[in-house]
């Protein structure tokens, strides 16, 4: 159980940079609220400095064996704010309820009771008191939020974290994983494109040495062939027979016997140690001539032991890995099962060997690597013969004959061993037993028939097997050792080919993101209103294409230093939305001119989230109009306004020319209506003219015309208060809406107001107004128009905000102010109108 | 190996600037695509590309904004600048005007980005020998004086392209090491990548020591 506590806690760390320290973590953890037994989860106390922070982990399987099994999923600081109590469940001794509380932010956990938790707790709290006096600083832990980058970061400190940083990016990361394994399969695809195959000698050899001392010269063994191997792969069984070698797993002969092996090594060579690995007496050493040692990579080691207990190191099998150029290659060394009847035993064992090496570091299984070398004490048996038969046969060198006995072909044929491996044809003798320092058969009285139990098989592509042997005259065991040579095909990367082709892939998922994000295009991006007139709406509609291949999320968006996203006399709908690959969306774009504008010019900001912008420009003309032309200026026209020419308009609007009428031409028009045809009709101004009605109204008084007012009494009226409502002034100009608000309650002050503040012409439209109205007044019992009504609906309009949509203020104030005006008499009072 | 080939540290944003018709666009698209795109339309909006590079090791992805050069959208492109590590500043050699307008390109670029922002200044069209209106000579001492890189380039025959957008990163990334640039800061154009799950943080800090790179 510690051992695996151990490698988990070596995982964890591995998730930390190495200033983080992983304090003390806790397994099996399960949150309280969760019903369900299949999620695992993993609690760590880290700190970094002075700082602490306990972190969630969310584990894929009960013992996590490499980092991508663990997700961080919730951060919590450990400083002021943060508690921990722990409650018992109710009903449950064995488990008890650990609470985290930051702020308003609690876990609750469901723990074993026991030295671990109890440990874990005082961890925390250690922590915890530190924090009171150490100034707490969490900004190590922003990279571990969903916060995506430090600018983020910046205003959560200013903050101090509210709430602990829950993870919700996993699925984002998840996205960045995918595409680094797609890049990786498609390396692996394109490999032959920069890569080519380069010969390798690889020695392998294997011997068990029944607990001698290494006394003799490994050179008979190792240097046997007159070329230097490349790659030395030797394995040892039965170093160390002795009880602390087993007890204990430690050894002075592992030592030794490397020393002889770099010793026996071939003369025309240097050569390094790559990896040495050991179980007890199985023991593993991989060595690299050095010319090739810097082409090794991601070098692993593990061992499972299958003795004693299904697990202890007296048998089994030690493995190392590793990466030459671009092939990797795996080496095993197994001592399996002993005694002739144990052949299923000894095929357990191979299968346990393979279902639990994986090299933690660099996790990968035995058959996942391009070549593998199994060899080692493999203990099968010669069966079915005698001793004597097997001598007699041997000496005949009727080798079939008891090839076809060997246990191991026999079990390898039906599939239950080393599937899949080759091995070269044996010729060399049994290598087991021999009586020690003899070439001899076993002579004790036990006489156990000999037999191959020193095998070496090979697995994968490119491997020629040159020579198979064994070495008689190394005589001090009861076994000889045994070795095979290897001509093996390593891939080796050209650097400038794997340069392009990686180059060019990434290129590609440039080009393929850069074709990822949104793509749409607009059927206009200049828009032309025709002539636009004062209050008749025009629209033009604009397609918007998903021409791209994810859903397009587009929105208008404001310009910098902008208030809206378009100018006030445009409308947008919709102003936002998505549209999904391959279809359209109409966008709606309306004009409404309430003012003078004659210029009418924007720049829309089309952003599809994610990708480009578009800008679309707008324009128009705005059509000159009586509505919106200043009343001084109104009183200068003697002809409608759209009879003038341009410089005559230029001229007016400018103010220069005689003011030829005391009130616009237009409004008299309009009151003069109301007044012949309008005094006695019921409710007047509320009625809701067509816009048709209104247009033709509005072209009437515009462009002028002999016929009479072919419109109902009431458009003429609601005409009059849109006229009113639209005066390039207010009638009561802005700077003068206050104090006669102020003024309100007093009749006499209201009359200064309009008589020595007011300019000519508003002071007569004012009056002329509230003239009319006292008219409408008079006829009240039939329009059913009271002084307050009146007052209120023209105290809006001729008090009007200067800012059109906010908010009508003091209306009372208003309607105060004109009703003064409503109920007194003014022909005496008022300077009569010029 | 470490951090796998795809995965990058950083993302820094650029914005390309200049006259209509200096070939913005096209310099962009031959980054990205390693093609030349004739007849490209003007760029009504702004167009928007990400190509991932090797800087001294460190994979960086770069944001590009392509911005619209007509003069009408000037007041809107003002927008993007904001936060740009990278502007590229560019003109064409073959039309005077261009270049004359440099001094008010410079000027938003100065106004609207931060000190760290790396300014370079791109001469393209430079295949076009024969229709020279700008020299090297003059644009280069123009360069010098406001302290901005500078090269000239083809985007249609793609040469130096590649260098102005490296060259512009490295500058940014030495900024970063030599901390200059606060990633810290607001608008530094610069983020930090988090590290994904199933990455060893041992391995990416062995690669923080050796960060004295040659560039």
């Amino acid at each position: 159980m510690l051992s695996i506590n151990q490698d988990i806690f070596e995982i964890i760390q591995a998730k930390f940079s190495s200033s983080e320290v992983v304090r003390c973590i806790h397994l099996n953890v399960s949150l309280f609220t969760e019903l369900s037994n299949e999620e695992y989860r993993i609690l760590a106390l880290v700190t970094k400095k002075s700082n602490s922070a306990l972190f969630l982990f969310f584990c894929k399987k009960p013992n996590p064996i490499h980092l991508s099994d663990l997700f961080i999923e919730t951060v919590i600081p450990i400083d002021e704010n943060f508690e921990c109590f722990s409650d018992t469940i109710l009903g449950e001794d064995k488990y008890l309820l650990f609470i985290v509380k930051y702020r308003n932010f609690i876990l609750e956990f469901r723990i074993k009771t026991g030295l671990e938790s109890s440990n874990f707790a005082s961890e925390i709290i250690k922590c915890k008191e530190r924090s009171l006096y150490e100034n707490c600083d969490h900004r190590w832990l922003f990279k571990y939020s969903d916060v995506k980058s430090p600018l983020d970061c910046t205003e959560n400190k200013s903050q101090s974290p509210d709430i602990p940083f829950v993870r919700q990016n996993m699925a984002q990361n998840q996205n960045a994983i995918n595409r680094e394994s797609m890049l990786k399969y498609q390396l692996k695809l394109k490999e032959p494109e920069f890569t080519q195959y380069q010969e390798f000698t690889i020695f392998t050899g294997t011997w068990n040495v029944n607990g001698q001392l290494p006394s003799i010269s490994l050179k008979p063994w190792l240097s046997c062939d007159t070329e230097p191997p490349d790659l030395y792969a030797v394995g040892f069984q039965e170093i160390d027979l002795s009880k602390e070698a087993f007890l204990f797993n430690d050894t002075p002969r592992e030592a030794e016997w490397e020393k002889m092996v770099l010793e026996g090594v071939h003369p025309n060579a240097k050569y390094r140690t790559v990896a040495l690995t050991r179980l007890v007496g199985i023991q593993l050493i991989v060595l690299i001539n050095i010319k090739h040692y810097q082409h090794i990579k991601n070098v692993a080691v593990d061992t499972v032991g299958t003795g004693l207990l299904g697990k202890m190191g007296n048998k089994g099998g030690v493995a190392v890995r590793l990466d030459l150029h671009n092939t990797s290659l795996c080496f095993v060394n197994s001592h399996l099962a002993a005694h002739v009847e144990e052949f299923e035993r000894r095929n357990q064992d191979y299968k346990d060997i393979n279902a639990r090496i994986n090299f933690r570091r660099h996790p990968t299984a035995i058959k996942d690597h391009d070549q593998i070398y199994w060899l080692g004490d493999l203990n099968y048996r010669i069966t079915e013969l005698t001793t004597s038969q097997v001598k007699t046969l041997l000496l005949r060198n009727e080798m079939a004959t008891l090839l076809k006995a060997d246990q191991l072909n026999q079990q390898k044929e039906r599939g239950n061993v080393l599937l899949d491996y080759n091995e070269l044809d044996i010729t060399f003798p049994p290598t087991y037993k021999y009586d020690l320092n003899s070439d001899t058969f076993d002579t004790s009285e036990k006489a156990r028939p000999p037999a191959w139990t020193d095998r070496i098989l090979y697995r994968g592509k490119g491997i020629y097997q040159q020579k198979y042997r064994s070495h008689m005259e190394l005589r001090i065991s009861d076994h000889k050792p045994v070795s095979a040579l290897f001509k093996s095909e390593i891939s080796v990367i050209n650097q400038a080919k794997y340069r392009k082709v990686h180059e060019e892939l990434l290129k590609r998922m440039d080009k393929l993101e850069n074709e990822f994000l949104p793509q749409v295009t607009v059927d206009q991006t200049e828009i032309k209103f025709d002539l636009v007139r004062f209050r008749e709406p025009q629209f033009r509609d604009i397609i918007i294409a998903n021409t791209g291949q994810v859903p397009a999320e587009f929105e208008f968006i404001k310009k910098l230093d902008e208030q809206s996203y378009c100018k006030e006399w445009l409308r947008i709908t919709p102003y936002c939305g998505t549209v999904n690959p391959g279809e359209k969306c109409d966008i709606r774009l309306e004009v409404n001119l309430e003012t003078d504008l004659v210029e009418l010019d924007d720049i829309l900001v089309l952003h599809l989230n994610g990708g480009k912008d578009m800008f679309i420009i707008v324009t128009g003309k705005g059509q000159r109009s009586s509505f919106t032309t200043s009343m001084r200026a109104l009183c200068r026209m003697s002809k409608p306004i759209m009879t003038l020419d341009d410089e005559q308009y230029r001229k007016i609007i400018a103010l220069d020319g005689e003011v030829l009428y005391s009130v616009p031409r237009e409004l008299w028009l309009l009151v003069d209506h109301l007044y012949t045809h309008g005094l006695t009709v019921k409710d007047l101004f509320e009625s809701n003219s067509t816009q048709d009605s209104f247009i033709r109204l509005r072209d009437w008084l515009d462009f002028g015309s002999t016929e009479p007012i072919s419109v109902s009494v009431e458009t003429v009226a609601e005409t009059l208060l849109i006229f009113l409502s639209y005066t390039k002034e207010p009638v009561i100009p802005s700077n003068l809406q206050n104090v006669a608000i102020a003024a309100s309650s007093n009749y006499h002050n209201c009359k200064n107001i309009i008589n020595e503040k007011l300019p000519d012409i508003h002071r007569n439209v004012f009056l002329y107004i509230c003239m009319f109205l006292q008219e409408l007044l008079r006829h009240s019992s039939e329009n059913g128009y009271d002084a307050k009504t009146l007052a209120s609906l023209f105290g809006e309009i001729l008090l009007r905000d200067p800012i059109r949509n906010s908010k009508p203020q003091a209306s009372r104030g208003k309607s105060n102010f004109i009703y003064n005006f409503l109920v007194n008499d003014l022909s005496t009072s008022i300077i009569p109108i010029k | 190996m470490s951090g796998g080939p795809y995965n990058y540290s950083y993302i820094f944003k650029y914005i390309i600037i200049g006259d209509m018709g200096v070939g913005k666009s096209c310099l962009l698209h031959q980054f990205t695509e390693k093609k030349f795109m004739a007849d490209c339309p003007h760029t009504i909006g702004v167009e928007f590309g990400t190509r991932i590079i090797d800087v001294c090791g460190q994979k960086i992805k770069l944001q590009i904004w392509d911005t619209a050069g007509q003069e009408r959208f000037r007041a809107v492109t003002r927008s993007y600048y904001r936060g740009a590590a990278g502007a590229l500043m560019v003109y064409d050699i073959t039309r005077r005007s261009t270049y004359n307008h440099l001094s008010s390109w410079l000027t938003d670029t100065r106004n609207l980005t931060n000190p760290s922002t790396v300014i370079f200044l791109i001469g393209n069209k430079c295949d076009l020998e024969a229709q020279r209106d700008v020299t090297y000579e003059e644009a280069s001492k123009f360069a010098e004086e406001n302290g901005l890189m500078f090269v000239e380039a083809s985007a249609k025959t793609g040469d130096n392209v590649e260098e102005a957008f490296l060259e512009t990163a490295k500058k940014i990334y030495q900024s970063i090491q030599d901390g200059r640039l606060d990633l810290n800061a607001a608008e530094s154009g610069v983020q930090h990548k988090p590290s994904t799950p199933g990455r060893n943080n041992l391995s990416s800090d062995n690669q923080g020591s050796k960060d004295n790179c040659s560039c």
